[in-house]
C-alpha cells in the first residue's frame, strides 16, 4: 500500500478500535461467562462488495512486564499461572523450567518424572474438554446445525448421556489427581527450581494406575467417537479439506531425541511447508530463531520465523508464519513415542494422504491423537518404579542470570523468559504464549474464511460461525485478557463498506 | 459439605477483575459452619464442580455493563442471563452449566444469587483496586452479609 492510503487505512482501522472499545462498553447483560478471552472481527470490503482485509482482533494485556519486575523469580511460577485460569499448569511448568535454568540446575530424574506426570495429566484433561465441549458443538453436532444446538448440550444429546457423565467423571479424576500432585489444580504450587515440592505416595499409585488405564480407555473411546462421528462424515470431511480452511505454513512443536512430540520437554523444531526440518534449537536460542511483527490494527505481536523473515499474512516456505498446537505438533514430528498414539498417528495421516497436513480444522482430529499419547504416557511414568522415589529436589546454588523454559501447552508452544539481578529479583521478564505463536496464522484463517463466505457484500447467518470454526479449531486462548463479567460475547463481527462505512454488525 | 457456598470470582492480579475476590476473603471471617468460602479463577464445567450438592449459592464476581458508575453494586439471578449460547468451555456460562446438570442429574443448589459490582479496569496485570470500585468495597461485603442474614432467617 502507498503511504497515503496507509494512513487512511490506519485511521480508518484506529477509528474502527475505537468504536469497538465503545461498543465493548455498551454490552447488556448476558451469560455469566468466565471470560478467558474475546475477539472482534472487522472486515474491509472493495467497491465490488468482495472482502478486501479481514482484520481479527483480540483485547491486549497489560502490565505483566511491568508487574513482575523487582519480584523474586521464584514466584514467577505462581505469578504466572495466576495469569489464566484456562492453562495455569502450562504457565506453572513452563515458569518452574524457566528457574531450573535461571539456577543451571537439573532436576532429579524423578522430580521430572513427577512433573511429566502430571502435566499430561493436565493435557489429557484439557484437550478433553475441547474435543468434547468446545470443538464439540462444531463436529460433533455438526456444523450446519441450528445455533440453538450448538452447544454442550447439543453434544450430550448426540453422544448420549452415558457419554456425558464418562466425561464429567474423568474429568473430575484428572483433576484430583493434579490436585493430589501439585497443591491446587487452579494454581499448582509445586514446581521448585531443581525439582518438585512433593511426590506421588507408594501406596497411592495403585489408583492412579487405574486412573491412568481408564485414561487409555477413555482416550481410544473418544477416538472412536471422532471417527463414527466425523470421520465417516463426508461432508465433514470434505470441510476439513477444503481450500477455505488450508494455509500451508511452517509448523513448530517440542520433540524429544526421536523426534516424536513431548509436551514437557525437548527441543524445538521447525519443519517447512514441504515437511523438510528448518530448525531445531534449545529454548535458550529462541530469540535467534522467533521474532515478534507489530501491526498498527493489533495489540498482538505476530511471531514469525526470523531466518525466513516477515512478507505479510501469506503462506508458502518463503513465508516465515508458521503454527503451533496439536496440528503443528504432529507435523513437526515423525512419529509418537506410545504405541497407541503410534497406531493413530500413522491413521491420521493416511487419511489426508500426506504431510504435512495443511488444514486448519484438522486441529481437532490431531487433539485425540495427542489425547491418546498423553494418557499412554502416564500410564507409562506411574509404571516406572522411580516415580515414588522421595529424592525429588536439587538445591541450587548458582547465582542467577539468565533463564529460559519452554513447554508444550494444549495451545501451544510456550515460553518463559526471565533476567534477574544476582539476588534473584526480575529486572525483565518475556513470555510467547502459545496463541502469539498462531496469531499470524489464525488471522490467515479469519481473512481466508471471511473472504471466501462473504459474496456481493452480504453475509450469511452462517458466516459468524464458520468464521468462528476457523479460529476456535486453534483453541485460542487470549486469555490473559479480562474476566470481568458480562463478558457474553467472544466474538463481535462487523462489516464496513469501502468507505469504512458500518454496514451489519454480528454479535453471538 | 457445606449447605451454603460463597463463591468469589475473579483474578486476584487482574486489577478491578479481583472485586469478587477480595470481598470473599473479608467475608470469611465469622461465618458460621454452614457456609463455605472459595476464591475461584474458573469458569464454565469447574462451576459445576462447585455448585454440586450445595443448597445455596452466592456468587461475587466484577461486572462490565457500563451502563452504571463504578462501584455500583447489581444482583442478578440465573434468570437474568440469556439463554444457552457459549460456543467454548471457555466462555460456558451459568445457564449452560445448570442445563447441563439438570440433564445428567447432578444435584445442584436450590438458588443461586449473583452480586457483581461495576468496575472500571479489569484489563490490567496488577494487585489494587481502582478508586470507586476499592470505596465501594465494604458495601459489597454488607450486602452479601444481607444476602446470608437473609437465608439464615429462611433457615
Amino acid at each position: 500500500m502507498k503511504d497515503k492510503v496507509k494512513e487512511v487505512w490506519n485511521e480508518a482501522a484506529g477509528r474502527a478500535g475505537q468504536q469497538y472499545i465503545g461498543a465493548r462498553r455498551r454490552i447488556t447483560v448476558d451469560p455469566i461467562t468466565r471470560l478467558e478471552g474475546h475477539g472482534k472481527i472487522d472486515i474491509f470490503l472493495d467497491e465490488t462488495g468482495k472482502v478486501e482485509r479481514a482484520y481479527f482482533q483480540v483485547p491486549e494485556l497489560r502490565g505483566f512486564e511491568v508487574f513482575s519486575i523487582g519480584r523474586p523469580a521464584e514466584d514467577m511460577p505462581q505469578i504466572t499461572s495466576r495469569i489464566c485460569g484456562v492453562c495455569p499448569m502450562a504457565h506453572h511448568m513452563a515458569g518452574t523450567k524457566a528457574l531450573d535454568d535461571l539456577y543451571r540446575v537439573e532436576p532429579t530424574n524423578a522430580a521430572k518424572k513427577v512433573r511429566e506426570l502430571a502435566y499430561n495429566a493436565f493435557m489429557l484433561e484439557d484437550h478433553a474438554l475441547h474435543v468434547y465441549i468446545l470443538g464439540g458443538p462444531d463436529f460433533i453436532v455438526g456444523p450446519d446445525a441450528p445455533a440453538a444446538d450448538r452447544n454442550v448440550l447439543g453434544v450430550i444429546n448426540k453422544v448420549g448421556l452415558e457419554v456425558g457423565k464418562k466425561v464429567i467423571s474423568m474429568r473430575r479424576r484428572i483433576r484430583e489427581f493434579i490436585s493430589y500432585v501439585s497443591g491446587k489444580v487452579v494454581h499448582p504450587v509445586f514446581g521448585l527450581p531443581g525439582g518438585v515440592s512433593r511426590g506421588i505416595r507408594p501406596e497411592d499409585l495403585p489408583r492412579f494406575q487405574e486412573l491412568a488405564k481408564d485414561g487409555v480407555e477413555f482416550a481410544l473411546f473418544t477416538m472412536q467417537v471422532f471417527q463414527d462421528i466425523v470421520l465417516k462424515n463426508d461432508a465433514y470431511v470434505k470441510l476439513i479439506t477444503s481450500d477455505d480452511y488450508t494455509h500451508q505454513t511452517h509448523y513448530m512443536g517440542l520433540v524429544d531425541a526421536k523426534n516424536h512430540p513431548n509436551f514437557y520437554d525437548g527441543m524445538i523444531r521447525v519443519v517447512n511447508p514441504g515437511g523438510h526440518e528448518v530448525a531445531k534449537f534449545r529454548v535458550q536460542d529462541y530469540t535467534d530463531h522467533i521474532a515478534e511483527h507489530v501491526e498498527p490494527w493489533s495489540y498482538v505481536k505476530f511471531c514469525y520465523l526470523k531466518k525466513t523473515g516477515w512478507h505479510g499474512f501469506t503462506d508458502g516456505p518463503g513465508s516465515g508464519v508458521y503454527a503451533v498446537a496439536p496440528l503443528a505438533r504432529l507435523n513437526a514430528s515423525e512419529g509418537m513415542a506410545t504405541p497407541e498414539a503410534e497406531k493413530a498417528y500413522k491413521q491420521y495421516f493416511n487419511l489426508f494422504g500426506h504431510k504435512p497436513v495443511h488444514h486448519t480444522l484438522a486441529n481437532h482430529y490431531a487433539r485425540v491423537v495427542e489425547m491418546i499419547y498423553a494418557a499412554e504416557r502416564m500410564q507409562e511414568l506411574l509404571a516406572d518404579p522411580e516415580i515414588t522415589s522421595t529424592a525429588l529436589r536439587v538445591i541450587p546454588t548458582h547465582t542467577p542470570t539468565v533463564g529460559k523454559g519452554v513447554v508444550e501447552a494444549p495451545r501451544g508452544t510456550l515460553i518463559h523468559h526471565y533476567e534477574t539481578d544476582d539476588r534473584g529479583i526480575i529486572t525483565n521478564a518475556n513470555l510467547i504464549v502459545a496463541t502469539q505463536n498462531n496469531s499470524a496464522r489464525m488471522a490467515m484463517s479469519v481473512e481466508k474464511a471471511a473472504k471466501g463466505l462473504i459474496k456481493d457484500g452480504r453475509a450469511d447467518d452462517g458466516l459468524l460461525n464458520m468464521v468462528e470454526m476457523a479460529f476456535r479449531a486453534y483453541d485460542p486462548c487470549h486469555a490473559c485478557a479480562t474476566h470481568s463479567l458480562p463478558g457474553q460475547m467472544p466474538l463481535a463481527l462487523r462489516i464496513y463498506d469501502h468507505e469504512r462505512r458500518l454496514l451489519e454488525e454480528i454479535r453471538r | 459439605m457445606a449447605a451454603i457456598l460463597v463463591l468469589g470470582l475473579g483474578n486476584d492480579i487482574l486489577g478491578d477483575d479481583a472485586v469478587g475476590i477480595l470481598a470473599a476473603r473479608e467475608l470469611r471471617a465469622g461465618l458460621p459452619e454452614v457456609v463455605e468460602v472459595v476464591e475461584s479463577a474458573e469458569a464454565g464445567l469447574a462451576l459445576l464442580e462447585r455448585f454440586e450438592g450445595r443448597e445455596r449459592v452466592l456468587i461475587l464476581d466484577s461486572i462490565m455493563t457500563r451502563q452504571c458508575e463504578a462501584g455500583t453494586i447489581l444482583e442478578l439471578g440465573p434468570e437474568d442471563f440469556g439463554k444457552v449460547a457459549a460456543p467454548s468451555p471457555h466462555y460456558a456460562g451459568l445457564p449452560e452449566v445448570l442445563a447441563l446438570a439438570g440433564r445428567l442429574g447432578i444435584p445442584f443448589p436450590s438458588e443461586i444469587r449473583i452480586l457483581a459490582m461495576e468496575v472500571e479496569d479489569p484489563f490490567e496485570i496488577r494487585e489494587g483496586l481502582t478508586p470507586k470500585v476499592g470505596a465501594a468495597l465494604p458495601g459489597f461485603v454488607a450486602r452479601a452479609k444481607e444476602v446470608l442474614a437473609g437465608w439464615g432467617d429462611e433457615g
